[in-house]
């Protein structure tokens, strides 16, 4: 790890090693601003015959090289640092996901309580959560023992108790970890690295617990030293010490990439996670950020400064793309089709995509399809991402005689798509739409948005690298997510309430780049040409019942910017409920479609 | 009061006299008529009269007529009268109600203070027959001759109270739809219930205690096991006992009633039976304290005080000690869920507690906790219950309103008619001609009224 004054930083070299590619980005200071100048990529070597995952650093650098005509590797297959006019770069910095990323079980005493926590932590650290073990999970002692047994992960991190309290539950969860004698994913030769974030008090008990060897007891500060309070800082710091430590240094190559990087290496969920949490903070506003692939779909959020990450382990575009068709049930993806499918041809294409991952539609009605499962998948993964998103469980509450019929619960969602400003989109099926008006679409039908939201998409999946990037030089990082990272999609004005199909849901009338004003109907979806440099303000009047961010029919006025689709005008309503006849249903979607020119560029003939 | 004191004195004081009086020249009520008092079990028959024509104030400030004095002759069935025949001329007298008649060996069933034209008879037996006969008595202890219905009657009993017949229609409706939603539930039909955060909470706040490594406390109130909201409370305590036995946090349940701890110490053994920890389930945490409202709250406090613990629970019928109770476990950072039906005690356990069940809510703890069928339908029907009340209340209270508003209006006084006296009140299905003849006659004394009222209007105007 090298330590130099960001100021000093003008060239930089970040790559993502994922489990198949490798991508590579080169920064640069241009003009007074750091920008994304190009791109590299190729296969990841992790795996053998090459066992060695510096090769594919060095092809998908030595890419960038090429386009960039500027010498980045040396002679001896290494990374040239620090920069000179012509060659190497200031920085070198990476994520990984190779090899399955960072797996991890959790354990606490209570599910929703330090067992949330734990998990919360181990997510936001960018890691798989196999299991939570916890003392009311339902299970008995034998079958969390067998379970423990069976999982392989990279490290357990065990929670449990405020600091002051319940002793004896905490030691009864490690007394279920040491008897499992779980093994490590990785290296049969070290000890499986196990994280205490717990009572305080109760650590001596735990480790004499662990003492009996197999076991690297790591002892952190409680994630939850009181129940009105979570720290899950010093744990999620700990997790990606043991992942650089234990879990990197047994993968191969790694120990050679990690002498490179002049930052640590994080895990690829993680790193994005951190540039969202990056730019929430700098712009002061709220964001979700949905990475779409074939087996997880990853939410992060960011509201009112909290951050949350879920994976959805079963909603994914190709591996699971039945569970998601079995989670969604066929009708409802099909409700998004505007015209009739037959069923079990369907079925066959979604178990070909399934065990043909790398196929790509090849027909406009597969294409609507994919897109059809793709909202499904997304609307799934955001669901879950809402129930796990939300204030702490276990809190006393102060109330007053004006809460008498307005009482409820603690542990509600945090999640509130009308303060949502900024909906990144990555992943295959949403990057790589052909038209970006299908992703914008896509992104309105699953998130539902309500009020203001930008919508954009990492097209190249940057935010990675910009991830760790932020971590060493924030500006940079902010600067490049807004400039190259981000292909912003255009702003969407999204009505909340029901409004009577036919009457007036909201009136608008923009000023700025580009006036215009008008009204729209109940059930209607428009959309208004704003280019991407155009910005301007909007002025909405909403009709009564219908709030569109100021509380049921306040005039709201705000500031929007363009993007390669448009400003989008969306009067359906939320929640988004489509006819239940189907004729209805196809004619109503077709109608929607047609309105934001989602499918323009195709002219063949509808029809299967 | 005068009426009262003269009745008193005809009961009293001059009831002995009366055995022993004679007829004197004083005329006697006329147009006796005996009624059987419908929609009832056969006990009583309604007798009235026309009023003696001495029953007037006279010059010197007394009254002619003190009061009037009720007999009754059983009429054997053996003399072949039916339920209402008329009484075959001169039969009745011969019966007993003969022109000289003793006052002295005959006992009135009753009697009643001047200007009062009728009686009710409490004390007849149904299926019997019964002649009545009436006579005005006066001072100096002075009878007039009997007046003597003309036709006998015959208590009967009625299986339906068909004046109550709406009610009957009402609750035929409920519990039709109580009925329906139980089946409808046993059937796999979804029942949604609201979520009542009190409930919801539970787990928090067991879970609460269980990381903190605290007790739950739990007080199911200060009445006894056969107060409702007692009982209520103790089925919140089953749901309570069985989340603390699957987190295995320990319970306490202090009582101030022998009764309600041995109920609430065998639920809470039958919930950790349930749940598999027979072995978690401590008897001496559920104890009894005192039945002294302020020693068992001092109790309790002191608990509360020395073992802090992180939930409390107060579920059951509380007076003063609720916000005593409720305060010192916020003093002491715990989580407090409250149930009870206790308008008073609502407003302190509101400000006080983090989550609270008012009046129904906690009476539907019990169906929301089990999420059994039959509970649950017959809660959704009860709430349909509920909604007619609502509306018929609504409906009434603007029906009343307009007929107060517009009184020449005949639908809405009728409308308003049958509501209070059809559906809430006794008179059946059909409107009682009597009240409507009276309404007639209202309404049309109102159009003379305007009448009268136009023509002034319009000579001023001109």
């Amino acid at each position: 790890m090298t330590n130099i004054d960001p100021d000093q930083i003008k060239v930089i070299l970040a790559t993502d090693c994922g489990s198949t590619t490798t991508k590579a980005i080169l920064i640069q200071y241009v003009d007074g601003e750091y920008r994304q100048t190009h791109r590299g990529e190729a296969p990841t070597t992790v795996e053998k015959p090459f066992a060695d995952v510096t090769m594919g650093v060095v092809n998908s650098v030595t890419e960038i090289a090429e386009l960039a005509d500027r010498r980045l590797v040396d002679d001896d297959g290494r990374i040239i640092s620090p920069a000179t006019d012509t060659e190497g770069c200031d920085i070198y910095i990476s994520t990984s996901s190779a090899g399955g990323g960072l797996q991890m079980m959790v354990a606490g005493v209570i599910a929703e309580m330090t067992a949330a926590s734990a998990k919360r932590a181990a997510l936001g650290a960018g890691s798989i959560v196999m299991d939570v073990i916890a003392a009311n999970d339902g299970r008995r002692p034998h079958d969390q023992i067998q379970r423990i047994r069976d999982l392989r992960p990279d490290m357990i991190l065990i929670s449990g108790g405020t600091d002051g309290g319940t002793t004896g539950k905490v030691v009864q969860i490690a007394e279920l970890v040491a008897p499992a004698k779980p093994q490590p994913r990785f290296g049969s030769d070290y000890s499986m690295p196990i994280i205490y974030a717990g009572n305080k008090d109760a650590r001596e008990a735990v480790s004499e617990v662990f003492d009996e060897g197999g076991f690297d007891l790591q002892i952190v500060d409680n994630l939850r030293p009181v129940l009105e309070r979570e720290n899950l800082g010093p744990a999620r710091d700990k997790i990606h010490d043991i992942f650089l430590e234990h879990v990197m240094a047994q993968a191969p190559g790694y120990e050679k990439l990690m002498s490179w990087t002049g930052a640590p290496i994080m895990p690829t969920p993680g790193a994005v996670g951190d540039i969202l949490q990056t730019v929430a903070r700098l712009q002061d506003i709220n964001v979700v950020g949905v990475d779409i692939g074939g087996a997880t779909t990853d939410v992060f959020s960011v509201f009112e400064k909290t951050f949350n990450r879920t994976v959805s382990a079963n909603l994914g575009m190709s591996y699971s793309i039945s569970n998601v068709c079995a989670e969604a049930t066929m009708p409802n993806v099909l409700r998004w089709v505007p015209f009739d499918m037959n069923e079990r041809e369907l079925r066959n294409h979604v178990k070909n995509k399934m065990i043909r991952p790398t196929t790509i539609p090849q027909t406009r009605e597969a294409l609507m399809f994919e897109q059809a499962v793709a909202r499904e998948a997304l609307r799934l993964a955001y669901k879950q991402h809402k129930e796990f998103a939300t204030t702490l469980k276990g809190v006393q509450q102060q109330r007053t005689v004006g809460d008498t019929f307005s009482q409820q619960t603690s542990g509600q969602t945090i999640v509130n798509n009308m303060t949502l400003d900024l909906l990144v989109a990555s992943g295959g099926v949403l990057s790589h739409a052909p038209r970006m008006h299908q992703t914008a679409m896509m992104l309105i039908d699953a998130f539902e948005p309500e009020g203001v939201t930008m919508l954009a998409k990492d097209s190249i999946f940057m935010m990675p690298h910009l991830g760790v990037l932020s971590s060493v030089h924030p500006k940079a990082a902010e600067q490049v997510f807004d400039r190259d990272c981000l292909v912003y999609l255009g702003t969407s004005v999204c009505a909340a309430g029901q409004p009577k199909a036919g009457k007036s849901c909201f009136k608008y009338e923009l000023t700025g780049d580009r006036t215009a004003s008008g009204e729209i109907s109940g059930g209607e979806i428009q959309l208004l040409p704003f280019e991407e440099h155009e910005t301007g303000t909007i002025t909405l009047s909403p009709a009564r019942g219908i709030d569109l961010g100021e509380g049921a029919g306040k005039k709201v006025q705000r500031s929007v910017r363009g993007g390669t689709v448009g400003l989008i005008l969306d009067g359906r309503g939320r929640s988004l409920t489509l006819p239940e006849e189907r004729s209805s249903c196809q004619a109503t979607v077709q109608g929607w479609l047609d309105a934001l020119d989602v499918y323009k560029e195709e002219t063949e003939p509808v029809g299967v | 009061m005068i009426r009262a004191l003269v009745l008193l004195l005809v009961l009293l004081g001059f009831q002995p006299a009366m055995s022993h009086g004679e007829t004197l020249s004083l005329s006697g009520p006329a147009n006796v008529v005996a009624e059987d008092v419908p929609n009832d079990v056969g006990g009583q028959v309604m007798v009235k009269w026309s009023l003696s024509p001495d029953d007037r104030v006279l010059k010197d400030g007394s009254h002619g007529v003190i009061g009037y004095v009720i007999y009754r002759e059983v009429l054997p069935t053996a003399a072949g009268l039916e339920s209402g025949a008329e009484t075959p001329a001169g039969q009745g007298y011969e019966l007993g109600f003969s022109d000289d008649f003793d006052y002295e060996a005959n006992q009135p069933v009753g009697s009643v203070p001047y200007s009062v034209n009728q009686f009710l008879d409490e004390n007849v037996d149904a299926g019997m027959t019964y002649v009545y006969a009436v006579a005005a008595s006066g001072v100096g202890n002075s009878f007039s001759p009997l007046a003597v219905a003309d036709k006998p009657v015959v208590a009967e009993m009625q299986y339906l109270n068909l004046g109550k017949l709406w009610f009957f229609i009402i609750m035929m409706l409920i519990s039709i739809v109580i009925i329906y939603f139980v089946f409808y539930a046993k059937r796999g039909g979804t029942i949604k219930v609201r979520p009542i955060a009190g409930l919801e909470a539970v787990t928090e706040a067991v879970g609460r205690s269980t990381e903190m490594g605290k007790p739950v406390l739990f007080v199911p109130g200060i009445l006894d096991i056969n107060d409702i909201q007692t009982v209520a409370g103790i089925t919140v305590l089953s749901n309570v006992a069985r989340t603390a036995a699957q987190y295995d946090a320990e319970l306490k349940v202090p009582t101030a009633r022998s009764l309600v701890m041995t109920t609430a110490r065998e639920t809470v053994e039958a919930a950790y039976l349930g749940e598999g920890r027979p072995d978690a389930y401590n008897e001496d945490n559920i104890y009894y304290l005192t039945d002294e409202q302020f020693g068992y709250t001092a109790g309790v406090q002191g608990v509360m005080v020395r073992e802090k613990p992180a939930a409390c629970f107060y579920m059951g019928a509380f007076y003063a000690e609720s916000l005593i109770l409720a305060e010192t476990a916020n003093s002491i950072g715990a989580i407090q869920v409250a149930g009870t039906a206790m308008p008073s005690q609502l407003p302190f356990f509101v400000a006080a507690c983090d989550y609270t069940l008012i009046g129904e809510e906690f009476f539907a703890a019990s169906a929301y906790l089990s999420n059994d069928p039959e509970q649950l339908g017959s809660l959704k029907g009860q709430d349909v219950g509920k909604i007619i009340a609502a509306v018929l209340l609504i409906l009434g209270c603007l029906l009343a309103t307009l007929a107060t508003v517009v009184p020449d209006s005949k639908p809405l006084r009728m409308a308003d008619m049958y509501i209070t006296n059809n559906i809430l009140g006794e008179d059946g299905l059909v409107p009682n001609e009597l009240k409507v003849a009276i309404l007639d006659g209202e309404l049309e004394q109102l159009m003379e009224e305007d009448q009268d009222a136009q023509p002034a209007i319009d000579g001023g105007g001109n």
